[in-house]
């Protein structure tokens, strides 16, 4: 008698327990509805969705262990680990992203006329203009941002589509790029883009030979009502510190112009073409295009001296003749010492031997 | 005559032993039961069925007319119980253990809830112990305060087991002549004990437990009922033989047992013959040799096998 | 029944003893703070911490913080896991149901019970913190507090959400305590019952710092704690907070069920 009412029971409780763990795989199963839109007019799609004004809340995981966790803390934080962004879009010129830690936020609210950064831990606020170069700062990694920035110089022969998926409960169309320059060390760029607006809902890069992304980023909520003003724009709160910005720019500039002699960089290095950026010193050279770019700078022996232990200290280093090498998933980093000429700092989303290549050419071009 | 409590084939078994085993009691309203057994022999465990502790594998009980477990909240407000030793929250007062306790259940009334603990604490003889915490209470008062307990609502059934535990002789005496007062009162009291002579004194009627099964359940007056023989105290039990030749059954020193359920005639007889007589009894049995006779060896003995 | 159980619970010394105990670590960070003037880092140590040399008034939410991740738990654990394994222990808890007190009834009032002194120690942990906090330390001048975006919260806005973090901190031990409870009619022996627990938050804690663990993250019992940091953001951060009470709430009906099927069909021989 007794048994059976205890087996009853249990038999409820096992029932009540398997109905709340199958919910979450019921939602996640839900079928997401796909739409015959060609790769090429989806990517317009969203280059064009910059003005589409939404809420939300994202988070973003990183697998880039960069190097310069000493230099740059906030730059290696945001590509190396998991970051919770809440985003109020109402324009590529007034937003606010906020980066959402446990016992703090960092928010970067945009203005037309510059930008505020907000610390809540030590009560600082920063106020910096507008720049055409910056470091990687939270709203980069807002899948909407950061898919557009990938997508911005995607030929239609490296697009292609693939199905549809659900991303923060809305339809996604799945468009993917493939690069097709050689030297390339993204094997491919998922992004999942919202059916109705264009807009990119996720966002997965995914480096050569690797299976796990090494940066994905993707909304959890998506609100598609403009945020009001007052939430995007920013007051520095009385007591608050307030602090003009960094500025990279000039930072960069000033390395660039004071310690070195002009060199000339080649018009082309491991088979990318060399390109103008608006705002780059002009001793810094950009190569290639879409997501396979190269970074070269000049650094000045100081620095390449104070730069090259950090770099071999890191994991999966490799020095040989050439420099001194890391790969950090798509990210190759290479410092070229050469012998009778300046070191250089070679950055890009470049495979390896094309690093390398980069890095003989410098070492062997007449300086 | 109602029957207060019944179990009809009641089996508990904890995996493979069987602590109860296939029990039929009857206690009848206006008894005074003795539940006698040795230690584990599943008194406790059958008094935790009776109460809804513990649930049985099999059978059925009842108690006051209702099934338990299921009635439990009809009819165990009419119940007082002392299981096992008493149990109370050590850093309060008795009379606070009282109030918790009659407030936690149904049938307390909060009205006169002070007059009963104050009555029942005079009762059990703990009126003027004051604010005490029972962590500073002897064992014969605790005792007394899990009495006081089980008689705060002025139960029908009382089940009771070892209430005399760590009473001295005094306390003991007390709580007998309590249980009797109840008893003319007409509250029915099932008094679970290992002791003879307290179930002797007290009871009308005895179950005997042994090794879970129930060997003896009858009224104590049918159980100590005269057996038809007379012992004859003598000092000269060879001449009490010749002369009553083959009706002595037995003798043992100066007792002889004769059959006959008449003692005066026995006497004539005797006294006619010259015989010395000191005294002249009819024989009963004691309930020792009754529930010796029942129950087998010791329950706590294990023997080779 | 919940009236007995409510008075069971606060008329022991042993309850206001781990409440004074519970308060003590906060004052201690609060003095040390005060006469050594060496706030954490930003970034590290308890949330708010380090905001409160500049604003007293954040002291009682940085109060809560300090005991949230260890000593509340803690306590709740103790406490919960003594509901019915203590009653079992010290045998009282035959005498109760035999009263009759049915058995459901009983978890729930003993549920209820735990949940009270959850809230009255949060509450007073909160408002010892708060008198700390006015006596060591400058209450910001215009009465008023920046939430954690940047933004100014009026005196008014800033009472409203710590209470709504006190409740949230509150609600987030109803997972602990449900544990407790569950353990507690598993054992006779209410020290197991605690431990058994406290061995639950820890793997919980444990495995939330674990990279591999990350697929079951979300329902961790101690995932959410730290959310009511989020009502301090302006405009609130629900998702989290919404988050943590519906895994309070069916960490609560759950283990409740489990402890119900349990507890009405065993055997008591304590």
């Amino acid at each position: 008698m007794s048994g059976h009412g205890r087996a009853r029971r249990w038999a409820v409780v096992t029932a009540l327990v398997a109905v709340l763990l199958s919910l979450p795989a019921v939602v996640g199963a839900l079928p997401a509805d796909d739409a015959d839109v060609p790769a090429a007019e989806l990517r317009d799609a969203v280059l064009a969705s910059a003005g589409v004004a939404f809420s939300g809340y994202a988070v973003s995981a990183g697998g880039l262990s960069l190097p310069v966790s000493d230099q740059l803390p906030a730059v290696a934080d945001l590509l190396s680990d998991r970051t919770a962004l809440r985003v109020w879009w109402r324009g590529p010129d007034e937003h606010r992203v906020d980066v959402v830690g446990a016992a703090g936020e960092t928010g970067v609210h945009v203005d037309p006329g510059g930008t505020w950064t907000w610390e809540f831990e030590s009560a600082t606020a920063r106020r910096a203009a507008p720049a055409a170069l910056a470091l990687p700062a939270p709203p980069d990694l807002v899948p909407a941002t950061l898919g557009r920035r990938l997508l911005s110089e995607a030929a239609d022969a490296e697009l292609s589509r693939t199905g549809a998926r659900r991303v923060a409960g809305r339809d996604a169309l799945g468009l993917r790029l493939v690069p097709a320059a050689p030297a390339a060390s993204v094997a491919r760029v998922d992004v999942w883009v919202d059916a109705g607006t264009g807009l990119p809902l996720a966002v997965e890069v995914v480096a050569d030979g690797a299976t796990v992304p090494a940066l994905d980023t993707r909304f959890l909520d998506l609100d598609l009502t403009a945020p009001p003003a007052d939430v995007v724009g920013f007051t520095p709160p009385p007591g608050a510190r307030v602090l003009p910005g960094e500025d990279p720019e000039g930072l960069l500039r000033e390395a660039a112009d004071r310690e070195l002699s002009p060199v000339r960089l080649p018009a082309e290095l491991a088979g990318l073409a060399r390109r103008e950026v608006a705002g780059a010193p002009a001793t810094v050279g950009v190569y290639g295009s879409g997501v396979t770019l190269l970074a070269v700078a000049p650094l000045p022996g100081r620095l390449a001296a104070r730069l090259r232990p950090s770099l071999a200290a890191a994991p999966g280093a490799v020095s040989d003749e050439v420099g001194t090498r890391i790969d950090a998933g798509p990210l190759g980093l290479v410092l070229v010492e050469p012998p009778r000429s300046g070191a250089y700092l070679l950055v890009g989303t470049v495979t390896a031997d094309a690093l390398a290549e980069a890095a003989a050419a410098l070492a062997g071009a007449p300086s | 005559m109602t029957s207060v409590v019944v179990t009809r084939g009641l089996v508990k078994q904890y995996g493979r032993v069987r602590a109860v085993d296939g029990i039929d009691l009857d206690v009848r309203a206006g008894d005074v039961y003795g539940f006698l057994g040795a230690n584990g022999s599943g008194k406790t465990t059958t008094v935790r069925v009776l109460l809804g502790l513990v649930l049985p594998t099999r059978g059925e009980v009842e108690l006051l007319g209702g099934r338990m477990p299921r009635a439990g909240r009809r009819v165990l407000p009419r119940v007082g119980a002392l299981v096992e030793g008493p149990a109370h929250h050590r850093h309060l007062s008795g009379a606070a253990n009282l109030a918790l306790l009659d407030a936690a259940g149904p049938g307390g009334r909060r009205r006169d809830r002070r007059r009963r603990i104050a009555e029942v604490l005079d009762q059990v003889g703990l009126g003027g112990v004051g604010r005490r915490p029972v962590g500073a209470y002897s064992l014969g008062m605790r005792q007394r305060l899990g009495l006081a307990g089980a008689l705060l609502r002025r139960p029908e059934l009382l089940v009771l087991d070892e209430p005399t535990n760590g009473l001295d002789p005094q306390g003991i005496h007390e709580v007998r002549e309590l249980l009797l007062d109840l008893h003319r009162g007409g509250t029915t009291v099932f008094l679970s004990s290992h002791l003879l002579a307290e179930v002797e004194q007290l009871c009308t009627r005895v179950g005997v437990l042994d090794r879970g099964r129930l060997v003896l359940q009858d009224e104590m007056a049918a159980l100590t009922a005269p057996t038809g023989a007379t012992v004859v105290d003598t000092p000269a039990p060879e001449r009490v033989r010749a002369v009553l030749d083959g009706r002595v059954l037995g003798t043992d020193g100066d007792r002889v047992v004769v059959r006959g359920a008449d003692p005066a005639e026995v006497n004539a007889l005797l006294v006619g013959a010259g015989v010395p007589v000191r005294g002249l009894a009819l024989q009963r049995p004691t309930l020792e040799e009754v529930v010796l006779a029942a129950a087998g060896t010791s329950a706590d003995r294990v023997e080779r096998s | 029944m919940i009236g007995v159980e409510l008075r069971k619970t606060f008329g022991r010394p042993r309850t206001w003893t781990t409440i004074a105990v519970l308060n003590a670590l906060p004052v201690l960070v609060a003095v040390l703070l005060r006469v050594t003037d060496l706030a954490p880092r930003p970034g590290e140590g308890p949330p708010f911490l380090s905001a409160v040399l500049a604003n007293g008034q954040l002291y009682p939410l940085a109060a809560l913080a300090i005991v949230l991740p260890l000593f509340l738990p803690i306590a709740v654990a103790v406490v919960s896991g003594d509901a019915v394994a203590g009653e079992a222990q010290a045998g009282t808890l035959r005498y109760l149901l035999a009263r009759p007190v049915g058995r459901t009834r009983l978890l729930v009032a003993k549920l209820v019970a735990v949940l009270a002194f959850v809230l009255v120690t949060v509450v007073v942990v909160a408002a010892v913190g708060w008198v700390v906090g006015q006596l060591l330390f400058d209450a910001q001048p215009v009465a008023a507090g920046t939430s954690v975006s940047g933004t100014s919260l009026t005196a008014e806005e800033l009472a409203g959400r710590t209470l709504l973090a006190i409740g949230y901190v509150a609600v987030s031990m109803l997972g602990v305590a449900a544990f407790g409870l569950f353990f507690s009619t598993l054992t006779d022996s209410p020290l197991a019952a605690a431990l058994g627990a406290l061995a639950v938050l820890v793997t919980s804690s444990l495995l939330l710092t674990l990279d591999a663990a990350s697929p079951i993250a979300p329902y961790l019992p101690t995932r959410y704690w730290l959310a009511f940091v989020d009502l301090f953001r302006d405009p609130v951060l629900w998702r989290d907070v919404v988050r943590g009470l519906a895994l309070q709430g069916v960490y609560v009906g759950v283990l409740l069920a489990a402890a119900w099927a349990n507890f009405t069909t065993k055997d008591v021989t304590s």
